[in-house]
């Protein structure tokens, strides 16, 4: 067996290997260029487009920003909050939202917004993110053809190398309207109990990052847990009790004591998973209340931003049928 | 982490920490590195399912040492007997040995059934009951499964049996078995290795070279290309033909088939590309398990180029033993006298291969479908060798030419089309539907879907087909080389640097953008690391 | 030597028995060839060979092969 007297430091091959990995990086930020959707529109290849509505809004108009997953888009209108309180939100939620996800989103909308506060629906907390997952997600941050590559079966050549331009707005903020009623039987999942349900550790560090993320940019994280009897009960509650408490996070749960006032009987629309339109009428005039009592919103807006909201707003109440 | 080595956890945090740290370490801690490095993946894989590998690892060492210590006894007590003792204490200790070895292959056995198969038998025994109208027994057995048992387990006994026939001495040293055994990459997949061929380089691995971690990489690369363009790429329409059946038109079923075998084998292959390619950054090389499985052109070969460690541990450990055995021998003889020789070994050939066939196919999973696929290749690899000679007096007399191109096509394209068949009854979930389908695609066969744009409907459109094609056509071209004994990876090192490096950023481009991941493809578990 | 020499070129009448090297890691015999050689090299030389000693090493050529049974001759 042979062995080597000294350490010499392999320079030629750590050479070659950086330059590789540079040219490495070059190329593939070079495709993210070529692939990343140029418009926030379907059509673009843009996924999620109603929570990625928020990038066709004016800078700087979004004051409050509320990220989770099904739940959050399904008990939130931002409209109602404008009708009601006069600042604009947006939600930016997607079905089976993970933390990643949620990060990232996070991360997106301080690019070009400044919101107040940020609310995190705690249901996206239990969703167990694995480590490839996670490093999926940052490999996707990086070099966005990561997330976009399978854009390549509907490319066109004429958009490669335009610079994205995000035109299109979600009437409805983010909020997914749904209607349908489809009771649930009143559940004993938030009977008092001492057990609490551990939060997976790469879960926990997720939320410290994104509560460490809002303190750099002066924002304020808050947890929100909505109604929902399928979903939560009083260990996943207690969890995040202990978490925010942890973290030094507000944390409200709509699930006690049941502050919005929600009706099992007619405020879901698949036995008590989400709420309906009716459900989040109440949550979302809750959360307004809270939110425009609680924390400092900025509410002065350009005219433009009223303008363009109120014409929003109209087209939503339309649609919603409070007004014909 | 998940128990895959496709996955990014493995790919970019763990394997190059284990290589730096290799890289780094002076060159007798490389392989207390290496098992260290083997241990703590099984501990994030499998956690306290650790301690199986463990009992595994130390019962058959302490069983090794016994047998050498019996052997080196039974050595100076021969030379002291007088001519007539030594045949009784030949016996004496070989009955010693044997209950050893017998102890530990139960030990190990016992474990693989309790864990696999038991609720496997639990569920025929209640199917059998209640065919006799007696009530049934509830019994239900759900075990964690550790990670890479049917591999480790086979590696155990057969270092076992070695030291048993003094093929090898016993170690003394426990490290090396331990890492002979829980070697990191080559425990979820195997290939299953021989002590002779990994046990002493892996604890004594290369210095790391620079062209060996090149090497190494390509060969990663060209695995994950495997499995993330074609394999996963062809998963969609494997699901809605086997798990939805959305189609019982013939045609499209022969296709999902054919689109299963290639799925399987780029997956499988492309695993085992990965433990290759991580094993030869880390200074050390393992036995191949594929060699162009293809480009058999019978059933009998395809199986000598296709998982290969399994092959060879069957053959070495179960059939030979089995057909070599006094019982089966004296039958033979018995026949010999009345066929001749080609058909008495051939009888007893076949005993021992139906036993083989049988463990083989249930190695793969407890279920009937499993062992059907075991029998599926026992009747055509038996029926091969029986009408042999009638296809040699046929070609004969048509006077095909055997060793040429179309004949050999011809003979590839058939064998391919026999496993694809196989393969069928392999992934359809139970035996009812295997043949279920089998009927359906007979009965109902035509080729109208895939003209009338059906078969684009079914998860995978022209684009997917193309992207395939092309996948499928590189892997082509290198198998190709391979057969004719080049290696493209060597010829590849004496390239021009910026030859050599368009390839790597052309591989892992096309990988990063055709690759089956991201949103509308849902992970896909490895299939082989079940087993 | 022969004697075996005949054997092998019955079993495997396309090959140059004599001097090809590789019989076994060239794919020549195939498992049921071995177990047919096996037989028949039992009754013709008088020997038992142990499935030990079915190695590649002892069957890859007719001069492997005929050292076996030399082997397993003296032994026996």
């Amino acid at each position: 067996m042979k062995r080597c007297s000294s350490f010499v430091f392999p320079l030629k091959p750590v050479a070659a290997s950086a330059i590789f990995l540079s040219g490495l990086a070059i190329l593939l930020l070079i495709t993210s260029a070529l692939f990343v959707p140029k418009n926030n529109l379907a059509e673009f290849g843009m996924e999620e487009i109603g929570a990625n509505g928020i990038l066709g809004e004016q800078d700087h108009s979004i004051d409050v920003l509320i990220i989770g997953d099904s739940e959050a888009y399904s008990s939130i209108s931002p409209m109602e909050m404008w009708q009601a309180h006069g600042f604009t939100s947006y939600v930016c939620a997607t079905s089976a939202q993970q933390l990643t996800t949620s990060f990232a989103f996070l991360k997106q909308a301080f690019r070009h917004q400044s919101p107040k506060v940020v609310v995190l629906e705690t249901n996206a907390i239990y969703r167990k993110v694995t480590m490839s997952q996670s490093l999926m997600s940052r490999l996707e941050s990086l070099f966005s053809v990561f997330r976009y590559h399978n854009r390549w079966k509907s490319f066109r050549l004429s958009e490669l190398l335009v610079t994205p331009q995000y035109t299109w707005t979600d009437d409805f903020k983010g909020y997914v309207y749904n209607t349908a009623v489809e009771a649930a039987s009143p559940g004993v999942a938030m009977q008092p109990t001492d057990q609490v349900e551990a939060i997976p550790p790469l879960n926990r560090e997720y939320v410290a990052a994104m509560a460490e993320f809002c303190r750099q940019h002066d924002t304020q994280l808050l947890l929100v847990s909505t109604p929902s009897t399928l979903n939560w009960n009083m260990r996943r509650h207690n969890g995040i009790a202990a978490l925010a408490q942890e973290l030094g996070l507000t944390y409200y749960d709509l699930n006690l004591d049941n502050p919005a006032g929600i009706d099992w009987s007619s405020d879901t629309r698949d036995r008590g998973d989400h709420l309906n339109f009716s459900g989040a009428l109440k949550v979302s005039a809750w959360l307004g209340k809270t939110l425009s009592e609680t924390f400092p919103l900025n509410r002065q807006y350009d005219e433009a931003i009223v303008r363009r909201w109120n014409e929003a707003l109209q087209r939503y109440l339309t649609v919603t049928g409070q007004q014909s | 982490m998940e128990a895959s080595l496709f996955s990014l956890p493995f790919l970019l945090l763990f394997l190059p920490a284990v290589v730096v740290l290799f890289a780094l370490a002076p060159a007798r801690w490389r392989g207390p590195v290496l098992l260290g490095a083997s241990y703590i993946f099984y501990w994030m894989i499998s956690g306290k399912l650790l301690v199986y590998l463990l009992v595994s690892t130390l019962s058959v060492h302490c069983a090794a040492l016994w047998l050498g210590l019996l052997q080196k006894r039974q050595k100076a007590r021969l030379q002291q007997a007088q001519r007539d003792e030594k045949k009784k204490l030949r016996v004496l200790f070989r009955h010693q040995q044997r209950r050893i070895v017998l102890a530990i292959a139960v030990l190990h056995i016992g474990t693989l059934a309790v864990l696999k198969y038991s609720s496997f038998l639990a569920g025929n025994l209640n199917s059998l009951l209640t065919l006799l109208h007696w009530p049934a027994l509830s019994l239900s057995f759900r075990f964690a499964v550790p990670l890479g048992i049917s591999f480790f387990s086979l590696q155990a006994l057969s270092y076992l049996l070695d030291v048993y026939h003094e093929k090898i001495p016993a170690d003394t040293h426990l490290g090396r078995l331990a890492l002979f055994l829980a070697f990191f990459p080559q425990i979820v997949e195997g290939p299953i290795c021989r002590w002779q061929q990994t046990a002493c380089q892996l604890w004594q691995p290369e210095a790391p070279s620079f062209q060996r971690l090149t090497l190494g990489i390509q060969r990663i690369l060209l695995g994950i290309m495997k499995k993330v363009v074609i394999a996963d790429r062809l998963n969609l329409f494997i699901q809605n033909l086997f798990d939805r059946q959305l189609s019982d038109n013939g045609a499209l079923i022969a296709l999902a088939a054919l689109f299963y075998t290639c799925q399987l084998y780029m997956e499988f292959s492309g695993s085992l590309d990965v433990v290759c390619g991580s094993a030869e950054m880390l200074g050390v090389t393992m036995p191949e398990n594929f060699r162009q499985p293809f480009f058999s052109r019978t059933i009998s070969e395809f199986w000598q180029r296709w998982h290969i460690t399994l092959g060879t541990w069957f053959k070495d450990y179960l059939f030979y033993p089995l057909s070599m055995s006094a019982p089966l021998k004296l039958l033979t003889r018995h026949f010999r006298r009345k066929w001749g020789t080609h058909a008495s070994s051939l009888l007893s050939g076949a005993m021992a291969l139906l036993v083989v066939w049988c463990c083989n196919g249930l190695w793969h999973g407890a279920g009937w479908h499993y062992l059907f696929f075991g029998l599926f290749h026992f009747t055509l690899i038996l029926g091969g060798s029986l009408i042999a000679p009638l296809g040699t007096r046929l070609t004969a007399t048509l006077k095909i030419p055997v060793d040429k191109l179309p004949w050999r096509l011809f003979q590839m394209i058939r064998t391919t089309l026999l496993v694809a068949l196989g393969e069928l009854f392999f992934r359809a979930n139970g035996l009812a539907l295997g043949l279920k389908l089998f009927t359906q695609m007979i009965g109902n066969f035509s080729l109208t879907p895939l003209l009338d744009g059906t078969v684009l409907t079914l998860g995978m459109d022209l684009h997917d087909f193309f992207i395939v094609a092309i996948a499928l056509w590189i892997v082509l071209v290198y198998s190709v080389m391979k057969e004719r004994g080049k290696d493209p990876r060597q010829l590849l090192t004496q390239r021009r640097i910026a030859v050599r490096w368009a390839v790597y950023y052309g591989l892992i481009l096309f990988i990063v953008i055709f690759g089956a991941y991201g949103s509308g493809y849902v992970p896909v578990d490895p299939i082989y690391a079940n087993f | 030597m022969e004697k075996l020499l005949r054997i092998l070129q019955d079993l495997l009448p396309q090959v140059d028995v004599k001097h090809d090297q590789h019989l076994i890691d060239d794919h020549l015999l195939d498992s049921l060839s071995i177990l047919a050689l096996v037989s028949e090299l039992e009754e013709e030389f008088d020997i038992l060979i142990p499935a030990v000693d079915i190695i590649p090493d002892h069957f890859n050529s007719a001069d492997q092969l005929w050292a076996l049974i030399v082997r397993l001759q003296q032994e026996g």
